[in-house]
């Protein structure tokens, strides 16, 4: 009974959705092929727009994943401190240290200037 | 077609308007953008109103129907001092020669388009896929390649061929712009071909409509005439080129600022222009002009800068300037301005420092009414005339654009006055669209 009661929720969640999405365009025309091509002014494109393309900020992301991932890291630590004390910065002063190291060469190699 | 309350709503917004600009339509789109009733807009897609301003040529009636039919239904067209279509001539299109009524008959246009009293413009162009799918099995489906098929037609864009900047190649993709494309100058078409975002060629396949010159430019090649008036042109002709790069830089207000001043440029009001024209300065460098939107690429060569003459030869470091040979003008304390690296940003610095020195010229002149002395050569905004008018140099852009990112390569554009001028004054042939009214 739960699991009929839960596909009628689903089901009525899902026609109003759809109500809520054809609702206001009910009144719109479907664009014409020559509105959908792409706005270049008058001209047209000579190949299709599927291209290999370099995301050339690609590094950069890398780099604020990785930094995020060193504050993920932190928080756990703030709490292993206050039991382990010393310890426990030394240990985090050596994550650091690696991490510097891979920030300076990132540095070195560019990824720090935006393309 | 039943009109929805979206759709009444939409009919008090200020009218939004796509300029397919022709020849001679430039003074119509300056009037507009001034008008807070009057949206222009960059994308036919965003639309109400395609305003068709100016000849348009034979060869660029193609481009115009395809820019037609991208507005959105329901829409209107609008001809000012312009042939409609042949295929809607039929159809009853509006037509009008008088700039006064044109913001008038745009936001009554809008307004009736919305609210559906108003015939919307019909369909040019047929409504199938301009390249079918083309697939190698029964019902199009499959086919050789990466993706399986010709999609729609077009070739991928492949093969890679080499990289300009750091040896990544990438897909290169080819397109035509233009003719009507809003962020460059109106009538320029050119082929482009890009990888990933750095220009790999750019070939002109049409120039861009010759630029008017203010009457009193024509009136000084005959006689002696007012210094303060020619001046005052000059500022106007180069604050309407700072209105378009700032409009490209995504800096609008300050874009309507350089505007509104290019409209006040008038001899009564000359004691404030300069005082304005240092405040719009100063606003343009808080708001990161020049370093954050203007790169310090596209530098032309000398003789590439020699051949375009004006402004631009001066940025240079080219010392030429038909003013310092007037009499008057030296009179006047007139002393030539010059860069070293003509650049973008060297050629905007230029630019600049050549308004506010028309500015004090104006000045002085007015107080103490002073005219040319020289018929023999004259300096206009688009660079000296001597015996002939300043003629297209947008072949240049062959040779200066390929290397540099698309946006540093628009911005190159904006930089550069490369049209011809014309040989009809500005306002002669808005008394002869009257006449033709």
């Amino acid at each position: 009974m739960a699991l009929f009661a839960l596909l009628v929720i689903l089901l009525i969640s899902l026609g109003g959705g759809l109500l809520l999405q054809w609702w206001p365009s009910r009144y719109q025309t479907i664009p014409t092929y020559p509105q959908r091509a792409p706005f270049l002014g008058g001209g047209l494109p000579d190949t299709h727009a599927w291209s290999r393309y370099h995301v050339r900020y690609y590094p950069m992301t890398l780099l604020l994943i990785a930094f995020e991932m060193e504050m993920m890291f932190m928080y756990p630590w703030a709490v292993v401190y206050v039991a382990e004390g010393m310890k426990a910065v030394m240990e985090m002063g050596m994550f650091l240290a690696i991490l510097s190291v891979g920030i300076l060469y990132g540095w070195r190699e560019g990824v720090f200037k935006w393309q | 077609m039943a009109v929805s309350w979206l759709s009444r709503l939409a009919a008090h917004s200020p009218a939004t308007v796509f300029p397919a600009l022709g020849m001679r339509g430039e003074e119509a789109f300056y009037r507009l953008a001034l008008n807070p009733r009057v949206k222009l807009v960059d994308s036919p897609r965003h639309a109400s109103l395609l305003l068709v301003a100016g000849g348009v040529p034979p060869e660029m009636q193609e481009s115009l129907r395809q820019v037609h039919d991208q507005l959105p239904a329901p829409f209107t067209t609008l001809w000012y001092q312009s042939e409609p279509l042949l295929e809607l001539q039929q159809a009853g299109v509006e037509k009008l020669d008088s700039l006064e009524a044109l913001p008038d008959v745009l936001v009554d246009a809008h307004r009736k388009t919305l609210r559906g009293e108003l015939g919307a413009s019909p369909r040019l162009l047929p409504d199938k896929p301009p390249n079918p799918w083309q697939g190698l099995g029964d019902d199009g489906h499959g086919g050789e390649g990466m993706m399986g098929g010709v999609p729609y037609g077009r070739p991928m864009a492949m093969p890679p061929t080499e990289d300009l900047r750091d040896g990544l190649a990438l897909d290169i993709l080819t397109f035509r712009l233009g003719p009507f494309f809003p962020l460059w100058p109106a009538g320029l078409e050119a082929e482009v071909t890009l990888q990933g975002d750095i220009v790999q060629q750019f070939a002109v396949r049409s120039p861009p409509f010759p630029r008017t010159l203010a009457p009193v430019f024509f009136e000084a090649r005959k006689q002696a005439a007012p210094i303060a008036r020619l001046e005052l042109e000059w500022t106007r002709y180069h604050l309407r080129a700072l209105f378009h790069a700032l409009h490209l830089a995504g800096l609008p207000d300050l874009a309507l600022r350089a505007l509104q001043l290019a409209d006040d440029c008038d001899l009564a009001k000359i004691a404030v222009l300069g005082k304005r024209f240092k405040a719009l300065k100063r606003s343009l460098k808080c708001r990161g002009f020049f370093a954050l939107h203007l790169p310090k690429r596209g530098a032309l060569s000398k003789e590439q800068a020699q051949t375009l003459g004006g402004y631009a030869a001066r940025a240079a470091g080219i010392d030429d300037d038909t003013r310092a040979e007037d009499e008057s003008y030296r009179r006047l304390g007139f002393s030539l301005i010059a860069q070293q690296e003509s650049n973008t940003q060297t050629r905007w610095r230029q630019r600049l420092a050549e308004i506010a020195q028309s500015l004090t010229l104006a000045d002085r002149a007015q107080q103490d009414n002073v005219v040319t002395a020289n018929l023999e050569a004259l300096e206009t905004p688009r660079g000296p005339w001597r015996d002939e008018l300043p003629k297209d140099a947008s072949a240049l852009l062959e040779d200066l654009l390929p290397g540099l990112e698309w946006g540093e390569a628009l911005a190159t554009i904006a930089s550069l006055d490369l049209a011809a001028a014309s040989q009809w004054p500005r306002e002669a042939q808005e008394k002869r669209g009257e006449g033709a009214a």
